[in-house]
C-alpha cells in the first residue's frame, strides 16, 4: 500500500474539521443534501442555513477518506457568507488542487460536490 | 508525538532478534564466515558451508524434515513461485489442473493466474465465512488430472489456520501433490511435514524475527517431486535454485528458527492472552466484527472490521499505532481486501478492517494503548459520519 500522505491543509481540516455535525431537527430553515454510499467508500451530508439570499452557516457529516472529510470541512468554512447563487467558492476540481488530492482520488470530490449541490438546490428552491 | 509508535504489524514483518543479528554479524567481515560456502576446497569455505548446513538443520527441525529437503530461496514469494511453477512446468504432461483458494497470498494466486495463461486450469476454492477451507471442498475439487493443491497454512490477513493435515492425507491418498505456504505459520503453530503429508512447504525468515531476503522451500525427499528450477546457474541447492548462498542470511534464518522452535509454545500462550485482551477491549466499542474463525488461528493475529468508519481515515487517525488496513486506499473505486470479500464481508466492512498482529516484543501496555487509541478514533469518525444509509 502506498504511503499515506496528506497536505498540511488536509491534516488541519481532518484533525479540526470546521462545521462538523448536524443541527437538531426542527432548527429553522435548513436545506439538506446527501450523496454517495458507504459501500462506495464515500458518503457526505451537508446542511446549509440561508438568510437573505446568503449562506449563514454550513454543517457537514462525512464517511470517507481524510481528503473527503477535509474537502467537506473546507467547503463548510468557505461557503459561509457567500451569496446562494454563487455559493461555490471554487470549482470542485480546483479544490482538489488546493488540498493536493491525488488525481486518482479526485472522483470522491465529485461526491462531495453532489451533496453540496443538492443542499444548495434545496435552499434555492425555498428562496423562490 | 512523544510516544514511539506501537508496533502491531508483525504479520507484515518482525524486527530481527538481537541473537539472530549477532549470529549474522559473524558471517560478514574478514574475521568471520564470509567465504563462499560452495568453495569447499579451502577452510574458510568449509567453515561457511558448516554454518549453512547447521542452519539447514535448524530450519528442518522446526518442520520435522530432513535437512536435505530444505532448499534456500530469497523468501516465501520465491518459494511459492518455485513450488508452483517448478511442479507445473516439470509435470504438466501428467495433469494440468491445480486447486487453490481465493484467500491465498498473491504470491500463490498470481503464479496460478500465470499458469492459466499457459493452459492450466485452476480451481479457486471459496472458504467458509470463518475463513476455513473445508476438507470436503478440497476433496470435491480434485480431478483425475489434478497435479497440485496449493493452500496456505495460516492466512496472512486474518490469521486462520487451515487443517493442512487432513488436506495432506486426502491429497496423499489421491496421488496429488500438496504445497503449503507456511510463511505465517512456521514458528507460530506446529508444522510437521511428515505427519501432515506435505510435499512442498514455503518458509520465510522475516516473519519470525529473522532477516528479510531469505526463505526456504521444503521439498519432500522420498519420493522427490519432479521439479524444474526457475533460476539457472551454478547449480546450487541440488540444481533447484542457483546462486551464491548468502551465508549471513541463512545463518540468521537458522537461529531465528531455532529460537522459534524453543519458544513456540510459550510465545503462543502469551500472545493468545494478549490477543484476547485486545479483542475484549475493542469489542466494547460495539458494531465491530472479528474476521476469521475465533479459535483456529495463529495466536498473534486479530482482524477486526468496524461499522461506520472508513478504513483510510481510521488508519490516519492512529499515528501512534503500526497496524495494517484491509483497504487499498489509492483507487477511486476503493479496493477492499479480497480476503475479507471472499469471506462474505460487505465492501464497507472489508474496507474498514484493521489487522493487529502481535509479536514476541508486544506487551500488555501496547495492547491497552491500542484499545484506547482505536476506541477514540472510531468514536470520533463515527461521530463525523452521517447516519448509515438504508
Amino acid at each position: 500500500m502506498p504511503a499515506l500522505e496528506y497536505s498540511p491543509l488536509v491534516e488541519s481540516h481532518f484533525t479540526h474539521p470546521v462545521g462538523a455535525g448536524s443541527w437538531p431537527a426542527g432548527q429553522g430553515e435548513i436545506a439538506v443534501g446527501e450523496a454517495g454510499h458507504e459501500a462506495e467508500g464515500v458518503r457526505v451530508r451537508f446542511e446549509v442555513s440561508v438568510r437573505d439570499g446568503a449562506v449563514t452557516e454550513v454543517r457537514f457529516q462525512a464517511f470517507g477518506c481524510p481528503h473527503t472529510i477535509a474537502a467537506a470541512s473546507w467547503l463548510a468554512e468557505h461557503l459561509k457568507g457567500r451569496p446562494l447563487d454563487r455559493a461555490m467558492p471554487v470549482p470542485i476540481l480546483e479544490l482538489g488542487g488546493i488540498l493536493e488530492v491525488p488525481t486518482e482520488k479526485r472522483g470522491r470530490l465529485l461526491v462531495v460536490e453532489d451533496a453540496l449541490h443538492a443542499a444548495l438546490a434545496q435552499a434555492q428552491k425555498r428562496q423562490v | 508525538m512523544s510516544r514511539p509508535c506501537v508496533y502491531m504489524d508483525n504479520a507484515a514483518t518482525t524486527p530481527v532478534d538481537p541473537l539472530v543479528a549477532a549470529a549474522m554479524m559473524q558471517c560478514l567481515t574478514a574475521d568471520g564466515c564470509f567465504a563462499n560456502p560452495s568453495s569447499t576446497g579451502h577452510a574458510p569455505g568449509n567453515a561457511a558451508r558448516a554454518r549453512v548446513e547447521k542452519a539447514r538443520a535448524q530450519v528442518a527441525k522446526l518442520i520435522g524434515a530432513e535437512p536435505s529437503a530444505i532448499v534456500w530461496t530469497s523468501g516465501a514469494t520465491e518459494s511459492n513461485n518455485l513450488a508452483i511453477f517448478g511442479v507445473a512446468h516439470a509435470q504438466g504432461e501428467r495433469g494440468r489442473h491445480i486447486v487453490t483458494s481465493r484467500t491465498e497470498h498473491k504470491a500463490v494466486l498470481d503464479p496460478c493466474k500465470q499458469l492459466e495463461k499457459e493452459g492450466f486450469e485452476v480451481t479457486y476454492l471459496k472458504p467458509g465465512a470463518d475463513g476455513i477451507v473445508a476438507v470436503e471442498a478440497v476433496a470435491a475439487a480434485l480431478r483425475k488430472d489434478t497435479l497440485l493443491v496449493s493452500l496456505m497454512h495460516a492466512n496472512n490477513e486474518i490469521g486462520v489456520v487451515q487443517d493442512v493435515g487432513a488436506i495432506g492425507k486426502l491429497c496423499r491418498d489421491r496421488g496429488v501433490l500438496l504445497h503449503v505456504d507456511a510463511a505465517q505459520s512456521a514458528g507460530k503453530v506446529p508444522v510437521h511435514v511428515g505427519e501432515q503429508c506435505i510435499d512442498l512447504l514455503s518458509l520465510t525468515a522475516h516473519k519470525i524475527y529473522g532477516p528479510k531476503g531469505i526463505g526456504a522451500l521444503y521439498v519432500r525427499r522420498q519420493p522427490r517431486p519432479l521439479m524444474l528450477p526457475m533460476i539457472f546457474g551454478g547449480g546450487q541447492e541440488w540444481g533447484l535454485r542457483s546462486g551464491t548462498l548468502p551465508t549471513h542470511q541463512i545463518v540468521g534464518m537458522g537461529v531465528a528458527y531455532e529460537i522459534a522452535a524453543r519458544d513456540l509454545e510459550s510465545d503462543a500462550r502469551r500472545l493468545t492472552g494478549l490477543r484476547k485482551r485486545l479483542w475484549a477491549g475493542l469489542e466494547q466499542l460495539g458494531a465491530v466484527h472479528l474476521n476469521g474463525h475465533p479459535e483456529r488461528r495463529v495466536a498473534g493475529v486479530l482482524n477486526v472490521s468496524f461499522e461506520g468508519v472508513e478504513g483510510e481515515s481510521l488508519l490516519y487517525s492512529l499515528p501512534g499505532l503500526a497496524v495494517s488496513t484491509g483497504s487499498a486506499c489509492t483507487s477511486a473505486s476503493q479496493e477492499a481486501s479480497y480476503v475479507l470479500r471472499a469471506l462474505g464481508r460487505s465492501d464497507q466492512l472489508a474496507q474498514s478492517s484493521l489487522r493487529f498482529s502481535l509479536g514476541r516484543f508486544s506487551t500488555e501496555a501496547d495492547v491497552d494503548y491500542a484499545i484506547g487509541a482505536v476506541t477514540e478514533a472510531v468514536r470520533r469518525l463515527r461521530g463525523l459520519a452521517p447516519a448509515a444509509a438504508g
